[in-house]
């Protein structure tokens, strides 16, 4: 069996499956890059460097992990409300199952 | 006192979810009902016992203590929760319960089995579950037990119980090691939830979770809002912490201030000590001074070095100003982080073992794959995954869980940061910060009896992993071994008693290998988590998402998997002497594990016979049972 062939033999609920698997591991992809650089950068501090506040919190928290967090937060809220498609999983008759 | 009370109530709700839990599920078929709860679970309960389950002993004991020691990098080692949710949640479940539906598997080893209709597949997959699932019951069974000992100190009948306990196993080998309490405590803990997972099954266990879940949540909120009205403000406590420098450990000898007096002299632990150099100490554990002696044999201690901290100290009236202490032998002072001021509001954070500090860039970036990529892997998880009603069920609580998680996850460290400031010197017994700030800050804004609340999240954390472990390990027994290998004839009866039966075995057998505590409660949790995770996340990615990966090649993978995470630790404690991992290149061990569990997966299936095209059309294919709908409208 071609290439072409195979993948038009799978299922409909499997393909979108892998679409969602994928979407999800580029979005992981670009929140561990924004925190892993912006806080490799600006975490570290020198002796008698003055701490810069924000909202109590030091800067780098802010906008190295609370920022992102919220953004991770509506992509989340987002893909599962708004771009995950239903299967119907109900339906499938649990076959060979021992009870 | 009052304490207690709450918290007892809060217990007593436990046993009558299970009870309930148990007629539920009377009329349905015994093993899908005991391991999966029917595949009925809901929005509410699938969001919160995913929630409750994840949120173990480790994120109520071990990483408050953890925030408590290094300070604000706690932030950044954490962070890989903002997507935790999306990657551990969502990246196989839709998959997973289709192909457990499809297999009719109820057990995670079950569902690789059928998949790649292969014994051995399902064999090995059983062995690596038990196997890493001990060892996170251990370090679930010791947190409870110290979640309890806080709770009850100081309470009469609990202090005599204690010492009719010690009596009572004083000599008898193995359990007359352990102190009193912690005995009492832990099996107490452990006798308590193996009789309501026993009784009621997977549904029990779901249920108790979603009111464990809203537990947690409330009592993180409320210990959030009391500590940061009690400590002046979050930009107050982060000054005050950015002037903090680590304190140093040392042994100290306590002498007699009157020589002349003979009796025993105690001192309890954790006692704050003004030395005859004016220092500030406090005992690690408790001083004897024995009739007859002039002074106590070495004792370990921590002295504080900040200025803030020690001026907090003096005026909290705690100090004993007896003048008698004094240092003995050798000053250990932080690896990195001693005598420099910002080092707990700045990465890499102070570190006692490691010149380099806690959190460097390389590991703050492994634990941001770690807590996704092993959270995915769990089979705890996989099998609330496998339980869920449907796809709207999934989406709903992945939302819920993204909001939970991030009401949980960050409060913690703010709460934990300001700790520093409102409880210093916590480094004696760091695991027990929690429950420490939970009195602390109840008890100072006049309402002790919160206390029972606030404890029981971390409690109800702890239970909630307990008993989905328990039911984890006793389904592998049941399902697949004794069912799948010995008598796959057994009657509903045989395998009803033979399940509640392998519950409590494996529950007596976590207590006692426990009886002797392992020190390092956070770094067995995640030596549990990352084998499981190292064994189980590539095998099923691949399972679900490759149809011509082949059993031999997941097998390979498991193995491949376990073995790197076992050989990593096992150098790290040669290296160290202490129980932890080795990050080889600066990255933690479940990297290495699983990139080499996916190469091996890749190369093996490669060279070995692909699967029948019967299996590839049963789980990829068109089949009738694929249930997809392309022209559903996106977010229906």
């Amino acid at each position: 069996m071609r290439e072409g062939e195979k993948e038009e033999s799978l299922g409909d609920s499997f393909r979108q499956s892998r679409k969602e698997f994928l979407v999800m591991v580029a979005a992981w992809a670009v929140f561990a890059t924004w925190t892993t650089i912006y806080v490799g950068r600006n975490s570290s501090s020198e002796p008698g460097e003055p701490l810069r506040l924000v909202l109590g919190m030091p800067d780098w928290v802010v906008f190295g992990i609370l920022i992102p967090w919220g953004f991770g937060l509506a992509f989340t809220m987002w893909f599962s409300l708004c771009f995950m498609r239903d299967t119907d999983l109900e339906s499938i008759s649990e076959e060979g199952e021992k009870e | 006192m009052s304490a207690l009370v709450s918290f007892a109530i809060y217990l007593l709700f436990v046993f009558v979810l299970a009870a309930v839990a148990n007629r539920v599920g009377k009329d349905k078929g015994f093993l899908k009902e005991y391991f999966l709860g029917s595949r009925t679970i809901g929005v509410w309960a699938f969001a919160l016992t995913y929630a409750a389950t994840s949120a173990s002993g480790g994120s109520f004991m071990g990483f408050p203590s953890l925030i408590y020691t290094h300070g604000w990098s706690l932030a950044w080692w954490i962070a890989g929760y903002m997507v935790v949710p999306l990657i551990a949640l969502g990246l196989m479940a839709k998959r997973i319960n289709q192909v457990s539906r499809i297999a009719g598997a109820i057990t995670v080893p079950e569902l690789l089995r059928r998949r790649f209709g292969s014994s051995l597949v399902g064999n090995v997959a059983t062995l690596m579950l038990i196997f890493f699932m001990f060892f996170y019951l251990m370090a679930q069974f010791k947190a409870g037990a110290q979640i309890m000992a806080t709770i009850l100190e100081g309470v009469p009948l609990y202090t005599e119980a204690v010492f009719a306990t010690e009596a009572l196993f004083d000599g008898v080998p193995w359990i007359g090691q352990a102190e009193g309490d912690y005995l009492l405590c832990l099996a107490f803990f452990a006798v308590s939830v193996i009789i309501y997972t026993t009784y009621g099954g997977f549904r029990a266990v779901v249920w108790t979770d979603v009111m464990q879940g809203l537990v947690m949540g409330v009592g993180v909120i409320i210990l959030l809002v009391m500590t940061l009205s009690q400590v002046g403000g979050l930009g107050k406590a982060t000054q005050e912490l950015s002037k903090m420098t680590p304190p140093e450990f040392l042994d100290v000898v306590v002498e007699r201030e009157d020589p002349d007096v003979a009796e025993e002299m105690r001192i309890p632990r954790g006692t704050w000590i003004l030395t005859r150099d004016q220092e500030v100490i406090r005992l690690k554990s408790a001083v004897v001074v024995v009739s007859g002696e002039a002074a106590s044999e070495p004792v370990e201690a921590i002295r504080l070095t900040s200025a803030g901290e020690i001026s907090r100290v003096k005026e909290s009236g705690k100090l004993l100003r007896g003048g008698f202490a004094k240092v003995s032998g050798e000053v250990e002072t932080y690896a990195y982080g001693a005598g420099k001021p910002g080092v707990y509001t700045s990465t890499p954070g102070p570190s006692r073992d490691n010149p380099m500090g806690f959190l460097t860039v390389f590991l703050a970036l492994s634990f941001f794959v770690f807590w996704n990529f092993s959270g995915a892997g769990q089979p705890s998880y996989m099998v609330r995954q496998m339980a869920f009603k449907n796809t709207l069920t999934l989406r709903r609580s992945m939302a819920m869980v993204a909001v939970y998680f991030s009401l949980i996850y960050f409060p913690l460290v703010i709460i934990f940061t300001c700790a520093r400031v409102l409880l210093p010197g916590m480094e004696i017994y760091p695991d027990r910060v929690m429950p420490e700030m939970a009195q602390a800050v109840t008890s100072s804004a006049g309402m002790p009896w919160l206390a029972g609340l606030l404890v029981a999240a971390p409690f109800a954390a702890v239970m909630s992993s307990v008993d989905s472990f328990l039911l984890l390990v006793s389904s592998g027994v049941v399902r697949d071994i004794y069912q799948e290998s010995i008598n796959p004839k057994a009657s509903e009866k045989q395998i009803k008693r033979l399940t509640y039966g392998v519950t409590v075995v494996v529950g007596v057998l976590g207590m006692i290998a426990v009886l002797q505590p392992p020190v390092f409660l956070q770094h067995l949790i995640v030596f549990a988590s990352a084998g499981l995770g190292a064994s189980f996340l590539m095998p099923m990615i691949f399972a679900l998402y490759w149809r011509r990966t082949s059993g031999i090649a997941i097998v390979a993978g498991m193995v491949a998997g376990a073995i790197t995470i076992l050989s990593l630790y096992l150098v790290g404690m040669l290296k160290t002497g202490k129980f932890g991992d080795y990050p080889f290149l600066g990255l933690h061990p479940f990297i290495w594990a699983v990139m080499i569990s996916g190469i091996l997966i890749v190369l093996v299936s490669l060279r070995s016979k692909p699967p029948g095209n019967s299996i590839q059309e049963k789980y990829f294919g068109k089949a009738e049972s694929d249930g997809s709908d392309p022209a559903s409208p996106i977010g229906k």
